[in-house]
Protein backbone atom coordinates (compact mmCIF):
# COMPACT_ATOMS: atom_id res chain seq x y z
CA UNK A 1 0.00 0.00 0.00
CA UNK A 2 2.65 2.35 1.18
CA UNK A 3 4.65 1.34 -2.40
CA UNK A 4 1.58 2.23 -4.68
CA UNK A 5 1.33 5.69 -2.61
CA UNK A 6 4.95 6.17 -3.41
CA UNK A 7 4.75 5.26 -7.14
CA UNK A 8 1.38 7.17 -7.19
CA UNK A 9 2.23 10.09 -5.01
CA UNK A 10 5.79 11.08 -6.56
CA UNK A 11 4.79 11.76 -10.13
CA UNK A 12 1.71 13.38 -8.49
CA UNK A 13 3.57 15.58 -6.76
CA UNK A 14 5.88 16.42 -9.68
CA UNK A 15 3.48 17.77 -11.74
CA UNK A 16 1.37 18.88 -9.10
CA UNK A 17 4.66 21.31 -8.83
CA UNK A 18 5.27 21.96 -12.45
CA UNK A 19 1.95 22.97 -13.27
CA UNK A 20 1.57 25.38 -10.13
CA UNK A 21 4.44 26.68 -11.50
CA UNK A 22 2.64 27.69 -14.51
CA UNK A 23 2.41 25.26 -18.36
CA UNK A 24 2.30 27.20 -21.78
CA UNK A 25 -0.35 25.07 -23.95
CA UNK A 26 -0.23 24.74 -27.27
CA UNK A 27 -3.62 23.65 -28.35
CA UNK A 28 -4.12 22.54 -32.68
CA UNK A 29 -7.41 21.44 -34.15
CA UNK A 30 -7.15 20.48 -37.29
CA UNK A 31 -11.04 20.81 -38.89
CA UNK A 32 -12.54 18.18 -41.19
CA UNK A 33 -13.84 14.96 -40.12
CA UNK A 34 -9.98 13.49 -40.08
CA UNK A 35 -8.70 16.25 -38.29
CA UNK A 36 -5.89 15.44 -35.82
CA UNK A 37 -5.83 17.45 -32.30
CA UNK A 38 -2.41 18.58 -30.49
CA UNK A 39 -2.04 19.49 -27.15
CA UNK A 40 1.80 20.47 -26.07
CA UNK A 41 2.04 21.40 -22.83
CA UNK A 42 5.34 23.35 -22.34
CA UNK A 43 6.05 23.87 -18.38
CA UNK A 44 7.11 27.38 -17.98
CA UNK A 45 9.88 26.55 -15.64
CA UNK A 46 11.51 24.59 -18.99
CA UNK A 47 11.12 28.08 -20.98
CA UNK A 48 11.97 29.75 -17.93
CA UNK A 49 15.48 27.47 -17.52
CA UNK A 50 15.89 27.96 -21.49
CA UNK A 51 15.83 31.60 -21.70
CA UNK A 52 18.52 31.48 -18.63
CA UNK A 53 21.00 29.27 -20.02
CA UNK A 54 20.46 30.75 -23.27
CA UNK A 55 23.16 33.59 -23.06
CA UNK A 56 25.75 30.70 -21.85
CA UNK A 57 25.10 28.44 -24.84
CA UNK A 58 24.32 30.95 -27.84
CA UNK A 59 26.78 33.42 -29.62
CA UNK A 60 26.83 36.62 -27.99
CA UNK A 61 25.93 37.98 -31.40
CA UNK A 62 22.76 35.99 -31.48
CA UNK A 63 21.87 37.94 -28.19
CA UNK A 64 21.50 41.33 -29.10
CA UNK A 65 19.85 42.91 -31.59
CA UNK A 66 21.07 45.42 -34.59
CA UNK A 67 22.32 48.64 -34.35
CA UNK A 68 19.81 50.29 -36.47
CA UNK A 69 17.06 48.80 -34.43
CA UNK A 70 18.37 49.69 -31.00
CA UNK A 71 17.78 53.64 -31.60
CA UNK A 72 14.32 52.61 -31.50
CA UNK A 73 14.50 50.69 -28.42
CA UNK A 74 14.09 54.40 -25.89
CA UNK A 75 11.24 55.37 -28.02
CA UNK A 76 9.38 51.57 -27.76
CA UNK A 77 10.07 51.95 -23.92
CA UNK A 78 8.64 55.58 -23.45
CA UNK A 79 5.93 54.32 -25.33
CA UNK A 80 5.21 50.94 -23.52
CA UNK A 81 5.48 53.02 -20.55
CA UNK A 82 2.95 55.27 -21.12
CA UNK A 83 0.43 52.78 -22.47
CA UNK A 84 0.99 50.37 -18.83
CA UNK A 85 0.17 53.96 -17.37
CA UNK A 86 -2.43 55.13 -19.52
CA UNK A 87 -6.39 54.25 -19.47
CA UNK A 88 -8.07 51.74 -21.16
CA UNK A 89 -9.38 51.50 -24.28
CA UNK A 90 -9.65 51.36 -28.56
CA UNK A 91 -6.60 52.52 -29.94
CA UNK A 92 -6.80 51.74 -33.28
CA UNK A 93 -10.08 50.34 -35.83
CA UNK A 94 -8.88 49.52 -39.45
CA UNK A 95 -12.35 48.78 -41.00
CA UNK A 96 -11.81 47.90 -44.71
CA UNK A 97 -14.43 45.59 -47.08
CA UNK A 98 -13.21 41.79 -45.89
CA UNK A 99 -11.05 42.61 -42.55
CA UNK A 100 -11.55 44.22 -39.65
CA UNK A 101 -8.41 44.97 -37.41
CA UNK A 102 -8.52 46.38 -33.64
CA UNK A 103 -6.05 47.34 -31.54
CA UNK A 104 -7.12 48.22 -27.76
CA UNK A 105 -5.49 48.47 -24.18
CA UNK A 106 -7.45 46.20 -21.88
CA UNK A 107 -5.52 45.86 -18.53
CA UNK A 108 -2.47 45.68 -18.49
CA UNK A 109 -2.00 43.75 -21.88
CA UNK A 110 -2.36 45.11 -25.79
CA UNK A 111 -5.00 43.06 -27.61
CA UNK A 112 -4.70 42.69 -31.76
CA UNK A 113 -7.59 41.18 -32.80
CA UNK A 114 -8.07 40.70 -36.79
CA UNK A 115 -11.45 39.39 -38.24
CA UNK A 116 -11.51 38.57 -41.79
CA UNK A 117 -14.38 36.43 -44.08
CA UNK A 118 -12.12 33.23 -43.05
CA UNK A 119 -9.85 34.51 -40.65
CA UNK A 120 -9.81 35.61 -36.81
CA UNK A 121 -7.02 36.10 -35.25
CA UNK A 122 -6.25 37.44 -31.63
CA UNK A 123 -3.13 38.21 -29.86
CA UNK A 124 -2.37 39.20 -25.99
CA UNK A 125 0.48 41.24 -25.52
CA UNK A 126 1.20 41.46 -21.97
CA UNK A 127 2.87 45.14 -21.70
CA UNK A 128 5.45 44.02 -18.74
CA UNK A 129 6.25 41.73 -20.73
CA UNK A 130 6.82 43.16 -23.87
CA UNK A 131 8.82 45.78 -21.71
CA UNK A 132 10.87 43.07 -20.67
CA UNK A 133 11.69 41.58 -24.04
CA UNK A 134 13.22 44.97 -24.69
CA UNK A 135 16.94 44.99 -24.92
CA UNK A 136 19.24 47.04 -22.46
CA UNK A 137 21.06 50.17 -23.60
CA UNK A 138 23.71 47.97 -25.32
CA UNK A 139 21.26 46.29 -27.20
CA UNK A 140 21.62 42.64 -25.08
CA UNK A 141 18.44 40.94 -24.89
CA UNK A 142 17.70 40.22 -21.06
CA UNK A 143 16.59 36.89 -21.29
CA UNK A 144 16.80 36.31 -17.33
CA UNK A 145 14.28 39.17 -16.65
CA UNK A 146 12.33 38.02 -19.57
CA UNK A 147 12.35 34.61 -17.65
CA UNK A 148 11.46 36.18 -14.63
CA UNK A 149 8.34 38.45 -16.46
CA UNK A 150 6.80 35.02 -17.96
CA UNK A 151 6.04 33.99 -14.49
CA UNK A 152 3.69 37.00 -14.69
CA UNK A 153 1.44 36.02 -17.51
CA UNK A 154 -0.20 33.27 -16.31
CA UNK A 155 -3.65 32.60 -17.04
CA UNK A 156 -3.56 34.89 -20.20
CA UNK A 157 -4.87 33.47 -24.31
CA UNK A 158 -1.50 34.75 -25.90
CA UNK A 159 -2.92 33.71 -29.14
CA UNK A 160 -5.97 32.62 -30.81
CA UNK A 161 -6.13 31.71 -34.67
CA UNK A 162 -9.15 30.04 -36.27
CA UNK A 163 -8.66 29.54 -39.93
CA UNK A 164 -11.59 28.34 -41.72
CA UNK A 165 -11.91 24.92 -39.13
CA UNK A 166 -8.77 24.79 -38.16
CA UNK A 167 -7.76 26.07 -34.65
CA UNK A 168 -4.66 27.27 -32.97
CA UNK A 169 -4.74 28.33 -29.28
CA UNK A 170 -1.85 29.32 -27.51
CA UNK A 171 -2.24 29.86 -23.59
CA UNK A 172 -0.31 29.80 -19.93
CA UNK A 173 -1.73 28.38 -17.74
CA UNK B 1 -37.52 31.95 -7.12
CA UNK B 2 -37.42 33.40 -10.69
CA UNK B 3 -38.32 36.65 -9.28
CA UNK B 4 -35.19 36.26 -7.33
CA UNK B 5 -33.35 35.05 -10.28
CA UNK B 6 -34.43 38.24 -12.54
CA UNK B 7 -33.69 40.57 -9.20
CA UNK B 8 -30.31 39.19 -8.96
CA UNK B 9 -29.93 39.99 -13.03
CA UNK B 10 -31.24 43.23 -12.73
CA UNK B 11 -28.92 44.49 -9.59
CA UNK B 12 -26.09 43.12 -11.34
CA UNK B 13 -27.05 44.81 -14.62
CA UNK B 14 -27.65 48.55 -12.67
CA UNK B 15 -24.42 48.13 -11.02
CA UNK B 16 -22.03 47.27 -14.08
CA UNK B 17 -24.13 50.47 -16.41
CA UNK B 18 -22.30 52.92 -14.45
CA UNK B 19 -19.04 51.21 -14.56
CA UNK B 20 -19.64 50.76 -18.54
CA UNK B 21 -20.44 54.87 -18.78
CA UNK B 22 -17.38 55.12 -17.03
CA UNK B 23 -15.37 53.17 -18.88
CA UNK B 24 -16.04 55.47 -22.06
CA UNK B 25 -15.07 59.00 -20.02
CA UNK B 26 -11.64 58.39 -18.99
CA UNK B 27 -10.92 61.84 -17.55
CA UNK B 28 -7.68 61.55 -19.84
CA UNK B 29 -6.92 63.94 -22.92
CA UNK B 30 -7.58 61.37 -25.74
CA UNK B 31 -5.98 62.15 -29.59
CA UNK B 32 -8.32 61.26 -31.95
CA UNK B 33 -7.27 60.54 -35.30
CA UNK B 34 -10.30 59.27 -38.12
CA UNK B 35 -9.83 58.86 -42.10
CA UNK B 36 -12.37 57.68 -44.08
CA UNK B 37 -11.86 56.79 -47.61
CA UNK B 38 -15.32 56.29 -49.39
CA UNK B 39 -13.52 54.38 -52.30
CA UNK B 40 -11.77 51.98 -50.55
CA UNK B 41 -14.66 51.40 -47.90
CA UNK B 42 -12.11 51.68 -45.28
CA UNK B 43 -12.18 53.39 -41.51
CA UNK B 44 -9.44 54.05 -39.79
CA UNK B 45 -9.63 55.04 -36.27
CA UNK B 46 -6.76 56.10 -33.86
CA UNK B 47 -7.28 56.48 -29.85
CA UNK B 48 -4.25 57.53 -28.34
CA UNK B 49 -3.91 59.04 -24.70
CA UNK B 50 -2.16 62.35 -25.11
CA UNK B 51 0.46 60.84 -22.23
CA UNK B 52 1.56 58.32 -24.99
CA UNK B 53 1.65 61.19 -28.18
CA UNK B 54 3.66 62.85 -25.49
CA UNK B 55 6.24 59.55 -24.97
CA UNK B 56 6.19 59.77 -28.43
CA UNK B 57 7.04 62.80 -29.51
CA UNK B 58 9.39 63.22 -26.31
CA UNK B 59 11.65 60.00 -27.88
CA UNK B 60 11.55 60.43 -31.24
CA UNK B 61 15.07 61.68 -31.49
CA UNK B 62 14.93 62.90 -35.37
CA UNK B 63 12.42 65.10 -34.66
CA UNK B 64 12.74 66.38 -31.17
CA UNK B 65 15.86 67.52 -29.64
CA UNK B 66 16.82 67.15 -25.82
CA UNK B 67 14.33 68.67 -23.86
CA UNK B 68 11.79 68.58 -25.57
CA UNK B 69 12.82 71.58 -27.74
CA UNK B 70 12.84 71.60 -32.09
CA UNK B 71 14.79 73.47 -34.12
CA UNK B 72 13.41 75.66 -36.83
CA UNK B 73 16.55 77.38 -37.75
CA UNK B 74 17.03 79.88 -41.08
CA UNK B 75 16.76 76.85 -43.07
CA UNK B 76 13.51 76.61 -42.92
CA UNK B 77 13.03 80.03 -44.07
CA UNK B 78 11.99 82.38 -41.17
CA UNK B 79 13.78 82.18 -38.29
CA UNK B 80 12.11 81.56 -34.89
CA UNK B 81 12.96 85.39 -33.06
CA UNK B 82 11.13 86.38 -36.58
CA UNK B 83 8.28 84.26 -35.94
CA UNK B 84 8.12 84.88 -32.31
CA UNK B 85 7.64 88.86 -32.88
CA UNK B 86 5.46 88.54 -35.74
CA UNK B 87 3.06 86.49 -33.24
CA UNK B 88 3.58 89.14 -30.43
CA UNK B 89 2.25 91.54 -32.85
CA UNK B 90 -0.38 90.14 -34.51
CA UNK B 91 -1.69 89.23 -30.40
CA UNK B 92 -1.60 92.85 -30.22
CA UNK B 93 -4.18 93.12 -32.97
CA UNK B 94 -6.53 90.45 -31.53
CA UNK B 95 -10.06 89.00 -33.82
CA UNK B 96 -8.78 89.71 -37.36
CA UNK B 97 -8.46 88.31 -40.64
CA UNK B 98 -4.81 87.68 -40.97
CA UNK B 99 -4.40 86.53 -44.60
CA UNK B 100 -7.04 86.11 -47.49
CA UNK B 101 -5.59 84.33 -50.57
CA UNK B 102 -8.49 83.94 -53.67
CA UNK B 103 -7.56 82.38 -56.96
CA UNK B 104 -8.73 80.31 -59.61
CA UNK B 105 -7.98 76.89 -57.75
CA UNK B 106 -7.76 78.15 -54.15
CA UNK B 107 -9.14 79.84 -51.39
CA UNK B 108 -7.02 80.44 -48.56
CA UNK B 109 -7.82 82.41 -45.30
CA UNK B 110 -6.00 82.19 -41.98
CA UNK B 111 -7.92 84.52 -39.24
CA UNK B 112 -7.58 84.80 -35.48
CA UNK B 113 -10.94 84.57 -34.26
CA UNK B 114 -11.02 84.41 -30.12
CA UNK B 115 -8.60 82.41 -28.50
CA UNK B 116 -8.29 80.22 -32.07
CA UNK B 117 -5.96 80.35 -35.40
CA UNK B 118 -8.24 79.38 -38.15
CA UNK B 119 -7.09 78.42 -41.64
CA UNK B 120 -9.30 77.25 -44.14
CA UNK B 121 -8.51 76.13 -47.98
CA UNK B 122 -10.51 75.62 -50.08
CA UNK B 123 -9.38 73.76 -53.37
CA UNK B 124 -11.94 74.26 -55.92
CA UNK B 125 -13.08 71.08 -57.87
CA UNK B 126 -11.73 71.84 -61.64
CA UNK B 127 -14.64 71.95 -64.41
CA UNK B 128 -14.57 69.46 -66.79
CA UNK B 129 -15.57 69.98 -70.65
CA UNK B 130 -19.31 70.61 -69.77
CA UNK B 131 -18.53 72.77 -67.58
CA UNK B 132 -19.55 71.04 -64.59
CA UNK B 133 -17.77 70.29 -61.78
CA UNK B 134 -15.26 67.04 -61.79
CA UNK B 135 -14.10 65.69 -58.61
CA UNK B 136 -10.94 67.25 -57.16
CA UNK B 137 -12.25 69.29 -55.05
CA UNK B 138 -10.68 69.80 -51.06
CA UNK B 139 -11.70 71.58 -47.84
CA UNK B 140 -9.03 71.68 -45.10
CA UNK B 141 -10.07 73.75 -41.38
CA UNK B 142 -7.39 73.82 -39.62
CA UNK B 143 -8.09 74.94 -35.59
CA UNK B 144 -5.15 76.13 -33.65
CA UNK B 145 -5.45 77.32 -30.18
CA UNK B 146 -3.51 80.35 -29.67
CA UNK B 147 -2.69 79.01 -26.42
CA UNK B 148 -0.82 76.29 -28.25
CA UNK B 149 1.03 78.87 -30.83
CA UNK B 150 2.18 80.78 -27.07
CA UNK B 151 3.52 77.49 -25.81
CA UNK B 152 5.19 76.42 -28.79
CA UNK B 153 7.12 80.13 -28.78
CA UNK B 154 8.18 79.75 -25.54
CA UNK B 155 11.12 78.12 -26.69
CA UNK B 156 14.87 80.01 -26.33
CA UNK B 157 16.51 80.81 -29.42
CA UNK B 158 15.95 78.67 -32.71
CA UNK B 159 13.76 76.43 -30.61
CA UNK B 160 10.19 75.75 -30.32
CA UNK B 161 9.03 74.13 -27.00
CA UNK B 162 7.35 71.36 -28.07
CA UNK B 163 6.92 69.75 -24.37
CA UNK B 164 5.22 72.98 -23.63
CA UNK B 165 3.25 72.85 -26.82
CA UNK B 166 1.94 69.22 -25.77
CA UNK B 167 1.21 70.22 -22.26
CA UNK B 168 -1.09 73.28 -24.04
CA UNK B 169 -3.03 70.25 -26.14
CA UNK B 170 -3.95 68.55 -22.97
CA UNK B 171 -6.06 71.08 -22.06
CA UNK B 172 -7.90 71.59 -25.50
CA UNK B 173 -10.86 69.60 -26.10
CA UNK B 174 -12.37 69.42 -29.23
CA UNK B 175 -11.38 69.51 -33.57
CA UNK B 176 -8.12 70.27 -34.56
CA UNK B 177 -8.22 69.19 -37.73
CA UNK B 178 -10.61 68.59 -40.52
CA UNK B 179 -9.84 67.92 -44.19
CA UNK B 180 -12.53 67.17 -46.72
CA UNK B 181 -12.47 65.70 -50.43
CA UNK B 182 -14.39 64.15 -52.44
CA UNK B 183 -13.23 60.62 -51.69
CA UNK B 184 -12.10 61.03 -47.99
CA UNK B 185 -12.64 62.61 -45.09
CA UNK B 186 -9.94 63.39 -42.04
CA UNK B 187 -10.65 64.19 -38.48
CA UNK B 188 -8.31 65.03 -35.87
CA UNK B 189 -9.44 65.76 -32.38
CA UNK B 190 -9.15 65.48 -28.96
CA UNK B 191 -11.66 64.87 -26.18
CA UNK B 192 -11.77 62.92 -22.98
CA UNK B 193 -13.36 59.28 -24.51
CA UNK B 194 -11.83 56.40 -24.64
CA UNK B 195 -13.52 55.34 -28.12
CA UNK B 196 -14.58 57.19 -31.07
CA UNK B 197 -18.33 57.14 -30.19
CA UNK B 198 -21.27 57.80 -32.99
CA UNK B 199 -21.80 61.15 -30.87
CA UNK B 200 -18.13 62.23 -31.93
CA UNK B 201 -18.23 61.41 -35.29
Amino acid sequence: MTKLAIILGVPIALLATIASLGVVVVDVREGGPDGNRIVVPVPLVFAQAALAVAPAVAPADKMRIPDEALEHVGLAREVLEALAAAPDGELVRVEERDELVVISKEGRSLRVRVSGERENVSVNVPLHLALQALPDEHGHIRTAALAGALGGVRFTDLVEVQDGNDHVRVWVW
Amino acid sequence: MRKSILAGVGLLALSVLPAATAAAQTGTAWLHVRVEEAKEASKVAVNLPMTVVEAVLKASPEMIEKHGKIHLGEEHGLKMADLRKIWKELAAVGDAELVTVESEDENVKVMRKGDLVQVFVDNKAKPGKDGKPVKGGEEVRVEVPVSLVDAFLSGEGEEGNIEAAVAELQKRRGDIVRVKDDDSNVRIWIDEQNTQSPAGK
